[in-house]
């Protein structure tokens, strides 16, 4: 299933050089602008700051992209074929939940190599430390993108809910602007954005790639236990809800 | 006439039967404004501060264009599935012309957008200030334009892309060029500054400058705010955007989905 699911992401070569472009737009495009609008008080150096958490936020999308396969795969009738397969239903999922977060790991690799060039200088530990963060946090996407896809069966609630959650995860996250700014300015965004796992992928990165001096991170267990956490609930929760609602049908 | 008012009929029942899809771009919209401008609020430097004083109010504008902008997009969505389920058939099939057809679909997508986009504008001026009644036209004619020129540009993606993936995928690129380059998210000085400084290229400069997005947000900012300064010329930008797109997705939708 990790094999198979690999190789079909890298037949859409048109969509994953598509995909590179938006992230070095939006580098190019907002890191550079918004960086001049953005107080140094506030945060030393705002560039670096968002090239960081645009990593984070562009794993975070590529993972959730097997959801969108599923519903290709519903559409065309490959869902019955992958049922008959002699797998079972759980090896079914573990291997979609791995190789979903493995093709995006993959993809989001060199889109990391360009953080880095842009970053600078990585304690290599901690960074090897906060690669396997991300790696579980890309596992655990996939995971959360496969249950939601076969709990709605319906592409379009899906496409749309996966916007909400983006919307609201992502902005309420240490992503696009620091936890101490956002705890300033509302503190119930302060507090969803201390339990989000986009936070703890986003600081851990950060503490990983040695910028930590413009995050506010005493203690990166606590992130790392959070993203383990996230791990492991959407794929074994996930596990036992694909394997009740995979067959049926009822996709839309 | 009367055959693109069946066209509007049915995608406007259509766009009712998504409330999925509207409650959804609304959280997206008013996340963006509740949660990121009034985060972005507190971390604006002194010297943008004092162009646009608060984020908040800057943004409220480029709000309503982002909303205007999703919801005119959608049409997109349909005709994308419309080809992918082969439904575009039934539609052919209907006893009206190609041209009717097309333009029935291009304007649907743009009044849907406008709809949609009023309580969002609502919302920028309760939060602003009430424009008087021409500069209200005015701004409703803009948004318009804008809107039909949008519609115009996803049935251009939609018909030439095979599978949902992909037209997600154009439709995040679109998203990314003409919101990042613009005046929506922060102000065209900014952009224009860099330019001069050399760490921005000339080409994107001038492309923020002549993009519908800046133009439209920007004449409601000078309505509601009084800055930046208004230039007759953007309505211009807009026009074009607007003739472009429609002219050239009325003429995608005839050619390409008789294909097969």
């Amino acid at each position: 299933m990790v094999e198979r699911d690999i190789r079909l992401f890298f037949q859409y070569k048109f969509l994953i050089i598509i995909r590179a472009i938006w992230f070095i737009s939006q580098i190019v495009l907002f890191g550079l602008i918004a960086s001049r609008m953005i107080s140094t008080d506030a945060v030393q150096d705002y560039f670096r700051y968002y090239v960081a958490g645009l990593s984070v936020m562009t794993l975070y999308s590529a993972a959730i992209f097997i959801g969108f396969d599923i519903y290709e795969e519903a559409e065309h009738g490959v869902f019955e074929y992958l049922l008959s397969l002699p797998v079972s239903r759980r090896q079914l999922v573990l291997g979609r939940s791995i190789g979903g977060g493995l093709r995006a790991f993959i993809y989001v690799g060199p889109l990391i190599g360009i953080s880095l060039y842009v970053l600078g200088s990585v304690n290599p530990l901690s960074f090897l430390v906060s690669l396997f963060a991300l790696f579980l946090f890309s596992f655990g996407v996939s995971g959360m993108s496969i249950t939601i896809a076969v709990i709605i069966k319906s592409s379009d609630r899906f496409d749309i809910l996966m916007g909400v959650l983006d919307a609201l995860i992502v902005r309420l996250s240490t992503v696009m602007y620091p936890l101490a700014v956002v705890q300033t300015a509302n503190p119930l965004y302060g507090g969803v954005a201390s339990f989000n796992p986009i936070t703890y992928a986003a600081d851990l990165f950060r503490w990983g790639t040695g910028i930590e001096a413009i995050i506010t991170l005493d203690n990166p267990l606590m992130p790392l236990l959070g993203i383990i956490a996230f791990f492991a609930f959407f794929t074994f929760v996930g596990v036992t809800i694909y394997d009740r609602r995979i067959e049926g049908g009822g996709w839309q | 006439m009367k055959a693109v008012l069946h066209i509007l009929e049915h995608d406007f029942r259509n766009f009712f039967r998504y409330k999925w899809w509207l409650v959804g771009l609304i959280s997206m919209n008013l996340a963006d404004l509740f949660i990121m401008a009034i985060v972005y609020n507190r971390m604006i430097s002194d010297e943008v501060a004092q162009q646009i004083t608060s984020y908040f109010n800057f943004f409220a504008p480029g709000l309503a264009v982002t909303g205007l902008f999703a919801s005119a997009f959608m049409i997109g969505r349909e005709i994308n599935m419309e080809r992918r389920r082969e439904v575009h058939h039934y539609m052919l099939s209907l006893p009206m012309t190609r041209l009717e057809l097309a333009i029935g679909r291009v304007l649907s997508g743009g009044l849907r957008g406008m709809l949609y986009m009023l309580p969002l504008l609502l919302t920028c001026f309760l939060f602003l200030d009430f424009p008087t009644i021409w500069q209200l036209l005015l701004i409703l004619a803009v948004l318009f334009l804008l809107a039909i020129g949008i519609s115009g540009l996803s049935i251009a993606i939609a018909v030439s892309t095979s599978s949902l993936e992909k037209f997600i995928t154009a439709r995040g690129l679109v998203y990314y060029t003409l919101f990042f380059c613009s005046s929506v998210f922060y102000p065209l000085s900014l952009i224009q500054q860099l330019g001069r400084d050399g760490k921005f290229p000339m080409i994107l400069v001038t492309m923020a400058e002549v993009n519908p997005l800046s133009s439209a947000s920007d004449m409601i900012r000078y309505f509601l705010l009084g800055y930046p300064p208004f230039y007759f010329v953007s309505i211009i930008n807009v026009l074009v955007f607007a003739a472009i797109f429609t002219f050239g997705a009325t003429f995608a939708y005839m050619k390409i989905i008789e294909r097969k």
